[in-house]
């Protein structure tokens, strides 16, 4: 039971993770692999915070997402000037730039030690706990950033950020501020991340760098494209998919050391497969090209 | 003191010269970050490791095989992945995505395959190295500056004086219009996969002849690969040599002032500021065409 609790928890954070990627990507077209690297800033400041300053878990969330949505900010910066693969590029920066910090600035993160010790949070005077109290709470933040990005993405503000991923030119050609609608949907994908962040903090109590590698942005980079860019409910899809594909590798009975490594490869060539036979993903309508380029 | 470290990044220069080299030369023809390139780095080291512990060849055999294996992959990946992506019509971000899926199962293969600990191909002790104006250098660091010198004038003179090379150049400055003239485009992609992962491939090798490997040790260089390849710029070949080395002069100078864990942190900063205000690089010309 606490095993299938743990299971649907890390969907939960993934969930949260991919939806708010979708937006910055999927919506508006931005492909980053920045997006560890803002789950990362929203766990350890929660986390600094509750160790050192003994603030409760509202302050702490809210402190995580603005700090988190400020680097969004500074990484939504390159998109103005540059595009398509070198703007990955630039993400790919600011992600391995981010871990070097958190992992290199010893007397401040912990380094590779990490923290340890995270408190579990007090809400309204509610303590959670148990397995089942963390999943109810995490079930509120999925369904906080679900309704948040169906607004976002239903309303004019939406049809703008669909613009600018279809035909850039046309939408600044149409009166649009294309340059503070992408740090916008950069700083509201990033308090978004952050929001993760914060939860895994509190659930896992211990943090360490190594969840916020490179390979962390790949994986949820991953879960967008084979849920289905561009579309509301498709990284929800994929995350179900590719959080309990490895786990059902568990009853194969393999050695961990290789399944890790298995886990990795099916995600790798999920990745692979779907590039080639259905960019768009499951249930995506975006398939990394723009409408000039089809055209 | 000062001189060691800039032998050390002279050194360091020089393998990030091979495999940016290799990178650009793709990246020119195909239009997309192979990054699946990093891998084939590794590959190179652990096929030499593998023909020369297991089937115990000899050192200079196993090298020749293992590079010729790595040409060999480099074109089977374009065959079976690349090629066909882009005959669909597929934009340079779905093969970019593409290659960085090949890049993790190849990455976790190796890993599966000769675990995660450190191997080594080097026989023998470790020796002191030849004393040179003051600092230390090691055989096998000389061999990583001369060889990336011959690759380097090996690839100008390819580019510049074979019907290849103006094929290539030709294909990277225009595609249609190359196909117009009659170029066979696929023909010339192809060669720039064989040519670039063979140079992968040897560079793979030297440095896991210096400082040993492990299964991701592509990942640094295909990092520092493209970073050498964006400041650099990216459709010069003697620029992104030239970047390669001012970004390991960089990150080795910049152990004199601070600690050596903030070599990867000093190469994105140099990176941003590049992309922020200089996207085209010191001697590329151009990032790509106006969108008309």
């Amino acid at each position: 039971m606490e095993y299938l609790l743990h299971i649907l928890i890390l969907i939960g954070i993934y969930v949260i993770l991919s939806v708010s990627l979708n937006l910055i990507t999927g919506y508006t077209g931005l492909l980053s692999i920045a997006h560890a690297a803002f789950y990362g800033v929203g766990a350890y400041v929660a986390a600094l915070m509750a160790l050192n300053l003994h603030s409760t878990f509202l302050v702490n969330i809210i402190c995580a997402v603005i700090v988190s949505g400020l680097l969004g900010a500074l990484v939504g910066i390159p998109s103005l000037r540059i595009r398509d693969d070198y703007f990955v590029i630039a993400t790919f920066a600011f992600q391995v730039i981010t871990f070097s910090i958190l992992n290199n600035w010893v007397s401040f993160t912990g380094g590779p030690m990490g923290l340890p010790g995270i408190p579990q949070p007090t809400i309204f005077g509610l303590q959670v706990s148990s397995h089942l109290g963390f999943l109810i709470l995490i079930a509120l933040f999925c369904a906080l950033t679900l309704w948040v990005t169906r607004r976002i993405v239903r309303s004019p503000f939406g049809r703008v950020l669909k613009a600018i991923r279809e035909d850039e030119v046309f939408a600044q050609a149409a009166g649009k501020n294309v340059a503070a609608y992408k740090i916008i949907v950069f700083v509201v994908g990033a308090g978004m991340a952050a929001m993760a962040g914060v939860m895994y903090a509190y659930y896992i109590s211990f943090i360490d760098p190594t969840s916020f590698t490179v390979m962390e942005s790949i994986f949820i980079i991953s879960i967008v494209i084979i849920g289905g860019a561009g579309s509301l409910w498709g990284p929800v899809v994929g995350a179900v998919v590719l959080v309990l594909l490895p786990e059902l590798l568990r009853f194969l009975g393999l050695p961990s050391s290789v399944a890790a490594n298995l886990r990795q490869i099916i995600y790798g060539g999920l990745l692979v497969v779907f590039m080639m036979w259905r960019p768009r993903g499951f249930l995506g309508e975006y398939a990394f090209q723009s409408k000039e380029a089809r055209e | 003191m000062l001189w060691q470290l800039a032998i050390n990044g002279i050194v360091a220069g020089c393998a990030f010269a091979l495999i940016a080299m290799g990178l650009a030369l793709i990246y020119n023809v195909a239009k997309f970050f192979h990054f699946a390139h990093g891998v084939i780095f590794t590959i190179g080291a652990y096929l030499t490791f593998l023909i020369a512990n297991w089937l115990e060849l000899p050192l200079l055999a196993s090298i020749s095989i293992a590079i010729t294996a790595t040409a060999l992959i480099g074109c089977s990946l374009e065959l079976g992945v690349f090629s066909p992506l882009r005959r669909k019509g597929n934009s340079p971000l779905v093969l970019l995505l593409a290659s960085l899926g090949i890049y993790i199962i190849l990455q976790n293969l190796i890993s599966a395959v000769f675990g995660d600990d450190i191997k080594i191909i080097r026989t023998g002790a470790v020796n002191e190295g030849i004393a040179f104006l003051g600092a230390r250098v090691t055989s096998i660091q000389v061999c990583i500056i001369l060889t990336s010198l011959v690759v380097l004038a090996a690839v100008l003179v390819i580019l510049k004086g074979t019907r290849m090379g103006r094929a290539m150049r030709a294909v990277s400055n225009d595609p249609e219009l190359a196909r117009v003239c009659g170029i066979d485009s696929d023909r010339v992609v192809l060669w720039a996969f064989a040519i670039g992962s063979m140079l992968a491939g040897i560079a793979g090798i030297l440095v896991a002849l210096d400082v040993d490997m492990t299964p991701t040790m592509g990942m640094n260089a295909l990092m520092m690969g493209v970073v050498a390849v964006i400041i650099g710029g990216n459709g010069s070949i003697p620029g992104v040599a030239l970047g390669a080395l001012l970004l390991g002069m960089a990150q080795h100078l910049g152990v004199w002032r601070i600690s050596s864990q903030w070599q990867d942190a000093i190469a994105f900063v140099i990176l941003l500021a590049f992309l922020l205000f200089k996207p085209e690089g010191f001697m590329g010309k151009k990032i790509r065409k106006a969108t008309a």
